[in-house]
């Protein structure tokens, strides 16, 4: 109550209940204030930052050979032990993956594998709607890991997305950048 | 031939309130959802219909299709006799409710009541006071503690409400020299009550909030630390009868604040149908109820009490008291 007294300043504004009328200018005026909803996933979707830690991929180099050496440095540091790299030699005696494979279903996206890597052969991407019915249809190998999207250039707006369930479920957006999401919160 | 016209038309309105009042929860459910959702700077429901209009159907045919539970413990005659308390009060004051005056359809005249009693007042605290029977009930049938404790404090909530709200109305009585709700209301054609009355009208608002048993005074519900309060048992149709009593209460207490306290149907200024200056003045109070509830946390236990019994109850008293010697 003394809290209220100082803010109105008298008593006043305590008889005729200055802490409620405030209360109720204030929820007033967020009713008519922007709603934050975003309407996922068959009107909007999020583009995530460039920082964002999606599903991994595995990078290629300028010849569009493998980029990783099957070095095995990233199985060794993650702590899900979700990882795993059988390594071969090819002809000209280079180093490469047989197998590579991530258990996704494990993995807790913590991107100790990116930064452990020496080769600058996996990353974790943009994409984050990859949820299935069974775990084992989350371990993906190595051809699909080069197929995934890479890092987002743009990010942190809401684009518009149309949901598609006519195979698979999709969420299909066409443009590249929408609004940004942040212009709707209201800071007061 | 006068009789039947006379007797199909009392038919004709009762059935009309009824339809009406049994309706209303859709919209009221809806617009409450759609306000909380935009001052919680949320859309509310999107999904069924334009903008979610069709979502209370969607929620009231999922209510019809339930299962209807009854735990094994409960007191099966009380736990199937509480819904029923609760939701035919509400609908039977509605009989002594006017909502205007007359209008004349095909030449004939049609008042705007289904009664005129001499004791409306009286009749719609005695017959309201009734539902507060269905929540004790349906708390103490259904053998679960919460739902006893709620039940229990609405016990308790009731006597200190109820009383300060019986007062408060009495200085309108005195100004309108009537018990008759239609009295009441032509008394105020020149001067609303709440010119005369506004320690009356904070009184009886107060009170109202807590006999519809809505935030800040929604302890027998209180989601947050009861679970569903007194009816965390109840499911299905027996629910819904619940929520459509509580919407029905929350609309008298509307109307009733509009009749006794802003002119009922006497219009300011603007020249518009008594019936239609009837219902946006009802509509601004439900819109205030569905406000208050996403603005206030819900009042502790005990503050109800202090609140009924320390401020409300004397003040009313004082409002009697200075009505009576501003008469004299
Ligand atoms: S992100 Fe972390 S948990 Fe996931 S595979 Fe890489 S190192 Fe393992
Ligand atoms: S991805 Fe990088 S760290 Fe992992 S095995 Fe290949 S080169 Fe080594």
């Amino acid at each position: 109550m003394s809290r209220v007294l100082d803010r109105t300043g008298t008593w006043i504004g305590w008889a005729f209940f200055a802490d409620l009328t405030n209360a109720l200018a204030l929820t007033f005026g967020y009713m008519f204030s922007r709603s934050v909803t975003m309407q996922y996933p068959d009107k909007e979707k999020w583009l995530p930052y460039s920082r964002y830690r999606g599903h991994h991929f595995l990078k290629r180099d300028d010849e569009g050979e493998i980029k990783c050496v099957a070095c095995e440095l990233c199985a060794r540091i993650c702590p899900c032990d979700c990882i795993e790299v059988i390594p071969y030699e090819d002809e000209k005696g280079n180093r490469h993956p047989a197998k590579f494979e991530i258990d996704m279903a494990r993995c807790l996206f913590c991107g100790l594998c990116e930064d452990a890597c020496p080769a600058d052969a996996v990353a974790l991407g943009q994409q984050y709607e990859f949820s299935s019915f069974s775990s084992r249809d989350l371990v993906i190998g190595r051809d699909d890991l080069l197929g995934k999207p890479g890092k987002a250039t743009t990010g942190g707006g809401v684009v518009a997305a149309r949901l598609n369930t006519e195979q698979d479920v999709l969420v299909e957006t066409s443009e590249p950048q929408g609004y940004n999401w942040w212009r709707n919160i209201r800071r007061t | 031939m006068e009789l039947v016209v006379a007797l199909g038309l009392i038919v004709f309105k009762v059935a009309l309130l009824i339809a009406i009042l049994l309706l209303l929860p859709l919209p009221l459910t809806w617009l409450e959802r759609k306000i909380a959702g935009h001052i919680q700077q949320r859309m509310g429901p999107m999904r069924v219909g334009w903008h979610g209009l069709l979502q209370p159907v969607a929620d009231g045919v999922k209510l019809l299709t339930k299962e209807d539970h009854i735990p094994a413990e409960a007191d099966r005659f009380l736990f199937k006799l509480a819904p029923i308390l609760a939701l035919a009060p509400p609908f039977v004051v509605f009989a002594a409710v006017p909502f205007g005056e007359s209008v004349s359809v095909l030449g004939t005249k049609i008042t705007l009541y289904i009664s005129n009693m001499n004791v409306a007042l009286l009749f719609v605290f005695a017959v309201i006071g009734i539902e507060v029977y269905g929540v004790i009930f349906g708390g103490w049938a259904a053998n679960s503690k919460y739902a006893v404790l709620g039940s229990l404090r609405t016990c308790a909530q009731m006597i200190s409400y109820e009383i300060p709200m019986g007062f408060a109305v009495i200085g309108v009585v005195m100004l309108a020299q009537s018990m008759s709700l239609l009295d009441i209301v032509r008394a105020q054609a020149n001067v609303w009550n709440i010119v005369y009355q506004p320690v009356g009208f904070f009184v009886f608002f107060v009170a109202g909030l807590a006999e519809s048993q809505r935030i800040p005074f929604d302890l027998a519900e209180a989601e947050g630390d009861l679970g569903a309060g007194f009816h965390t048992e109840y499911s299905g149709i027996r629910f819904a009868f619940f929520m459509v009593s509580e919407y029905a209460v929350m609309l008298l207490t509307s109307v009733l604040a509009v009749i006794l306290f802003f002119g009922g149907w006497n219009g300011v200024l603007v020249p518009l149908p008594p019936l239609l200056w009837f219902l946006l003045k009802v509509a601004f109070f439900v819109y205030v109820f569905i406000w208050f509830r996403f603005t206030f946390p819900r009042y502790r236990y005990d503050q109800l009490m202090a609140i009924g019994w320390k401020v409300l109850l004397p003040l009313s008293m004082a409002n009697i008291i200075i009505t009576g010697v501003a008469f004299l």
